[in-house]
């Protein structure tokens, strides 16, 4: 077996035998599931980097099945590697986190062997060659996100949750599944590398229809609009894995897959517009509900969906690079915000900002990281956030609609006013909490410091990104390979980078002069009020569930439970396929 | 239509479907649904053996054949033993008593 072969095989299966032996430790025994977790945890990230030397664009297994399952295939590219190098450092990172969050928690044996059957299967997810098999993947991902925001199952709010999630991205699998079931009926194929070369050879209609279906899918996935309403409700899940699953990896597997496709669909007429349209939406709709809601995670998880709404907007203008970089360091910072509010969480034991405030003298260590990383999310100099959405802005400014640029440019104004609005309610101003918090300990820094150092300096890998990618990616991506410094001196000498900047600024001192305007606040209450409920997107999902269930009632006669009723519907079935394959249709 | 070998086996097949699924269908005891479905699945194994013998696939058939026996006798097992014991909960037979799943 070749190195690189072995290296993905472990890769992928260091964390799910991680996940079998913490659970075969049993519950009776936490510290030997933490401490088993967490070398785990390091040996998949540290395996997981090794890979970096090996990727070349080359399948590494492939395995055929027969029949209608097509082969199973695992390819080690830029997009695929990076990605893997993402799920799995980070994943560590959070199961590292977990050590001190979940301590004295009960059935950590399920905790932690869900957290890493996801980790092997985003994983799986990113590697693989074939469609069927990226559609398995994708829905073991679903599966363990569900049952870990459900993980406090006693909590009717976390089942609820949990359950919207399971069904909302199940709906978009099924936007993937017929997307691979048609690319299999037309190229009799699953591998993905088939339909990047064959798209052309597809018929106009058949291409679009898998083009959208792959849309519908990533937009369940990565939380965009009009799919978004999972994401806040998913906040129920514990700190580490809001941080993990729904800010660093799952919900980037929706960008993955645009991303992946963008050769084979950017021909179709009106798909780019339609991608754009959505990231656009999102980042917008996201910034806005961002800014009024008091649940920390919540103001997070809208903030991930306004920022994937930007990666997904920058796939429609054609900056797969920039996207995938800004995934990259969203990853990254999202993953730091979403430890950094753990820990405030787990010292203050709410999660609402108004009985937060002042924190930031008893927690400093956590308050710097914090604000690292929110400085990140706005995008200002010397962090990795900077560098990638400039690039975003950049392409957006040259390659989109003056308008939809815009909207954007609006959407990263409204980014700087809820950072800071959420750095200031949690750690300055007048404590409104009565308990006394404590600084993150010993393995919540080991986190926290790594991820924080990693957002100040990711952005400085663009060149060698870039290179990576190229190298590894036919040329149909258009990667451009750049070069560090000529990336920085280009930012810095953009306008979009310095209108990016005063929008920031703007939206940042709207914050610090929210007195003046009081009265004006004030009399958009109910306004506030309306987006605090969703924007009618949760009435929608109401209406769905409503008609669902009234349509189930009305047909609940049909249902006598009488045996000779069945078979009589079983024979009257058999006869109309009878009559219809004599008829010869 | 000549009566050769085949012929005559589709016949019986054809009929052994429709006295199966005319019990499945009026029969209101239990042990004569599960007495149906019996009739119902030899047709199904019969049907087998006759296509494989059609399309010079014997070995198949046959296997398959003996896989389908396999499988009704545990039905027809786990059939009778239900009958036995909804007969002791609700002290009747009848399908109809059954499908209100009261007891």
């Amino acid at each position: 077996m070749d190195t690189d072969t072995l290296l993905v095989l472990l890769t992928i299966s260091i964390p799910w035998l991680g996940g079998i032996c913490v659970w075969l430790v049993g519950d009776r025994h936490p510290n030997i599931q933490h401490r088993l977790a967490t070398v785990f945890a390091l040996l998949g990230g540290i395996v997981s980097l090794s890979l970096l030397q090996y990727t070349q664009g080359q399948t590494v297994i492939n395995i055929p099945l027969g029949g209608a399952f097509g082969d199973f295939t695992l390819v080690l590219d830029g997009l695929g590697a990076y990605l893997t190098i993402i799920a799995a450092v980070i994943g560590g990172l959070a199961v590292i986190f977990s050590n001190d969050y979940m301590k004295g928690e009960n059935q950590l044996g399920r905790y932690y062997s869900l957290t890493f059957l996801f980790i092997g299967a985003m994983i799986g997810l990113v590697l693989s060659g074939s469609l069927l098999f990226v559609f398995l993947f994708w829905e073991i991902t679903a599966f363990c996100s569900y049952a870990l925001i459900s993980f406090h199952n006693d909590d009717p709010k976390a089942v609820a949750g949990g359950i919207k999630a399971l069904i909302i991205t199940s709906i978009g699998g099924v936007g993937l599944l017929i997307g691979a079931i048609v690319v299999y009926a037309y190229l009799n194929s699953y591998q993905i590398n088939d339909l990047l070369v064959g798209a052309e050879s597809l018929p106009p209609s058949v291409l679009g229809l898998i083009a959208f279906g792959f849309l519908i899918a990533a937009a369940a996935k990565s939380a965009q609009v009009p799919f978004q309403t999972w994401l806040p409700d998913a906040m129920e899940a514990p700190t580490p894995i809001s941080a993990l699953i729904h800010a660093a990896t799952m919900v980037n597997a929706g960008v993955y897959l645009l991303a992946r496709f963008y050769p084979a669909f950017e021909a179709v007429p009106g798909w780019r517009m339609t991608v754009m349209l959505v990231g656009m939406l999102s980042a917008l709709l996201a910034g806005i509900m961002a800014v009024v809601v008091y649940d920390l995670k919540r103001t997070l998880a809208y903030s991930t969906i306004a920022q994937l709404g930007v990666m997904v907007y920058a796939i429609g203008a054609g900056a797969i690079l920039a996207s995938q970089f800004h995934l990259l360091s969203h990853s990254v910072f999202k993953a730091l915000l979403f430890l950094g509010a753990g820990a405030v969480i787990h010292a203050v034991g709410t999660r609402d900002m108004r009985e937060m405030g002042g924190l930031g003298k008893q927690m400093p260590f956590v308050r710097v990281v914090f604000i690292i990383g929110a400085i990140s999310l706005i995008g200002l100099p010397l962090t990795n956030g900077f560098v990638s959405k400039e690039l975003i802005l950049e392409a957006g400014l040259e390659h989109t609609p003056f308008l939809l640029f815009a909207l954007v440019m609006f959407g990263a104004g409204l980014t700087a006013l809820y950072s800071t609005r959420m750095v200031w309610m949690v750690f300055y101003g007048e404590p409104r909490g009565e308990k006394h918090a404590h600084d993150a300990p010993g393995a919540m820094r080991f986190s926290l410091a790594l991820l924080a150092f990693g957002t100040m300096t990711t952005w400085l890998l663009i060149g060698p990104f870039s290179q990576f990618l190229a190298n590894s990616l036919p040329p149909s991506y258009e990667i451009e390979v750049v070069k560090t410094w000529e990336v920085i001196l280009k930012v810095i000498s953009t306008p979009a980078t310095w209108v990016a900047l005063l929008v920031a600024f703007l939206g940042a001192s709207l914050w610090f002069l929210r007195d003046r305007f009081a009265g004006f606040v004030a009399s958009l209450q109910p306004l506030a009020d309306f987006i605090r409920g969703g924007l009618g997107f949760e009435w929608i999902n109401q209406q769905i569930i409503r008609i669902t269930k009234g349509t189930a009632a009305a047909f609940r006669p049909t249902q006598t439970g009488l045996l000779s009723w069945n078979v009589f519907g079983i024979v009257g079935g058999l006869v109309i396929l009878l009559v219809l394959i004599v008829w010869g249709v | 239509m000549n009566f050769t070998p085949e012929n005559i086996i589709f016949i019986g097949v054809l009929g052994l479907l429709g006295a199966g699924l005319y019990g499945l269908l009026v029969s209101r005891n239990l042990i004569k649904v599960v007495v149906a479905l019996q009739i119902l699945v030899k047709a199904a194994i019969l049907g087998l053996v006759l296509a494989g013998n059609i399309s010079q696939q014997i070995n198949l058939s046959q296997s398959l054949a003996i896989t389908v026996i396999v499988a009704d006798t545990v039905v027809a097992v786990i059939g009778i033993s239900l009958a036995v014991q909804i007969r002791r909960h609700l002290g009747s037979l009848d399908v109809i008593d059954v499908a209100t799943l009261r007891g």
